[in-house]
């Protein structure tokens, strides 16, 4: 049905909050990245000078490094994992309200206590964690001096943190197979991989795509993990896209350099986001209107 | 006969095999899951010196000694949970409301300019926060908005809003058109039918919806190390600051913190579980 002027009115609220809390900044941000400003001076126009200084500044990509690794250790090691567990879950379990309740646990916690609760695991002399892998005999994770280690740290935690997101995802879509489909297959003699692969697989691929593409978006914004584990340091080896993005900004006042990275930042999200996007595109304009 | 009651045997076996194994699995995804909490929470009660004990004395010698030392030595921390719980509540109210009315529209009306600007929703929630808050920073100042309560309402309210309308979209989706038609027809306002019609029987969107911004707004860290300095920090800000302390990490009165920050937000995340799974699958899949 057509909308009338008082569904507009509706709309309102929202659409006029999210213009002026994201969008119209999300363009000053492109504004600003191509002037030179700091505190107590008004911005003087740069062209792509930011962007040059920023494509060679080292720092940038030691960050872009990181990135890369924690965002692709964390997506796709959380997504075989979640899989798994829901997986197991499809089937019989015990207690299953309980169990589930669980397992989503970490999804409430805050990034701070969360790293609280794993600096604690990992201290490195007296965290039970730590304790129990040299009583096997194995070594701990050097978190606080090791950039390697560092890094593995926080891909741990994040993963840790992030997994009920997967899970419920991949889980909703489990129980959504039609039972009778495994019953047929059973029929007809298939094992349990054949109707893994044939069934389970096919039919899962939306919600994992839809998983994978949301997990890739809010991994890559990774900040507080990094910033209050590690602080990017030792010699900012273990700096993210957004810990360099503060340093330039809040420490640094490179409000124009910053103002690059952001903007290189948002375009990555935004192509993380493109298959999701496409499809909401699709499913919106296309379909709707045939 | 016999051979008959050996398979019968073995398939047996390998049932209880498999079925083991299953349970073996089940049992290592819960102590990674919720093993690290327990072990916090736990360690909290422990007298200050043995909270690194993983002895299983903690049931006879458990101690509240390090919430006594949280409120002595941090006395402020009351009152940066409150700010929390203020924060939380503010932003989930707002959020409620614009996602409600917003939801409604999206899920009754279409046209091409109605999905145009539902297609801008979704494009704005890939944005990173870390990158707006470049721009928010002096525009909040300007404002004389920095360390208020307000402010991170607003934020937060802005950063859930798409997801929220989503959310509600799609339960208000499953309402029939009926139900508002008839009640126009009745001679109902449009205020009227949103009020007494739709709003009630979309309260489980609107649980689902209140369980994503409810959980942001409490445990959100990156907008109040920003924006927030003195007057309006919220809790997971102390917190860290007991983490960075400079004459040593206090790890008793850290863990009672960190206890009290994570109880109330994990047992709400509890009892609204059905909802969050519910909303989860609205919000995401169902686009």
């Amino acid at each position: 049905m057509k909308s009338s002027p008082r569904h507009w009115a509706l709309l309102v609220p929202a659409q006029s909050l999210l213009v002026l809390v994201l969008f119209v900044p999300a363009l000053y941000v492109f504004w600003l990245s191509l002037t030179r400003s700091t505190y107590g001076k008004s911005p003087v126009w740069a062209g792509l000078a930011n962007y040059a200084a920023v494509l060679s500044d080292p720092y940038f990509w030691t960050a872009t490094l990181n990135t890369a690794i924690v965002v692709n250790a964390v997506v796709f090691g959380e997504f075989l994992f979640a899989l798994a567990v829901a997986m197991l879950f499809a089937g019989w379990i015990p207690w299953r309200r309980l169990m589930i309740a669980l397992v989503l646990a970490p999804y409430a916690i805050s990034e701070v206590v969360a790293v609280v609760v794993w600096k604690f695991m990992m201290e490195p002399y007296t965290g039970p964690v730590t304790l129990a892998l040299k009583a096997l005999g194995l070594s701990p994770l050097d978190w606080a001096v090791e950039p390697s280690h560092g890094l593995a740290m926080v891909i741990l935690l994040s993963i840790w943190h992030h997994l009920p997101f997967t899970f419920i995802i991949l889980y909703t879509a489990l129980l959504g197979i039609p039972k009778e489909l495994y019953e047929a297959a059973q029929v007809d003699g298939a094992g349990a991989w054949a109707r893994f692969r044939d069934i389970t697989l096919p039919l899962l691929v939306p919600a994992m795509l839809v998983a994978v593409v949301f997990r890739y978006i809010f991994a890559f914004r990774i900040f507080s993990e990094v910033w209050l584990l590690t602080g990017g340091g030792p010699a900012r080896s273990t700096e993210v896209l957004a810990v360099y993005l503060y340093r330039q900004a809040f420490r640094y006042a490179e409000f124009g350099a910053a103002a690059a990275t952001g903007w290189l930042m948002l375009i990555a999200s935004l192509l993380m986001g493109s298959w999701y996007i496409h499809q909401m595109y699709k499913r919106m304009f296309v379909d709707a209107s045939r | 006969m016999r051979r008959a009651s050996r398979t019968l045997g073995r398939r047996r076996l390998r049932q209880g095999a498999v079925h083991a194994l299953r349970m073996l699995a089940l049992a290592a995804v819960l102590v990674w899951s919720a093993f690290p909490i327990l072990l916090m929470v736990t360690a909290s009660l422990r007298p200050p010196r043995d909270v690194f004990s993983t002895s299983l004395d903690f049931f006879t010698k458990a101690s509240t000694q390090n919430y006594v030392n949280l409120w002595k030595r941090w006395p402020d921390f009351f009152h940066n949970l409150g700010n929390s719980l203020v924060i939380a509540l503010g932003a989930t109210a707002l959020t409620l409301v614009l996602s409600f009315l917003a939801g409604y529209v999206y899920s009754r009306r279409d046209g091409k300019l109605l999905t145009a600007s539902a297609f801008f929703m979704i494009l704005v929630r890939l944005l990173p926060p870390i990158v707006l808050t470049l721009p928010l920073f002096p525009a909040v100042n300007w404002l004389l908005l920095n360390d208020t309560r307000s402010v991170l309402v607003l934020l937060y309210c802005a950063f859930f809003l798409s997801l929220g309308t989503w959310i509600m979209k799609a339960f208000i989706d499953q309402l029939p058109r009926e139900l508002d038609e008839a009640s126009a027809i009745d001679g109902a306002s449009l205020a009227q039918t949103l009020w007494l019609i739709v709003l009630p029987l979309s309260h489980a969107g609107l649980i689902a919806t209140s369980v994503f911004i409810m959980v942001f707004a409490w445990n959100d860290f990156l907008f109040a190390f920003i924006f927030t300095a003195v007057d309006a920090k919220t809790a997971p800000l102390v917190i860290s600051e007991m983490v960075g302390a400079v004459d040593g990490v206090d790890w008793g009165i850290l863990f009672a913190a960190a206890t009290l920050q994570l109880v109330p937000i994990l047992a709400f995340v509890w009892l609204a579980q059905k909802y969050l799974i519910a909303g989860l699958a609205a919000g995401t899949v169902k686009g």
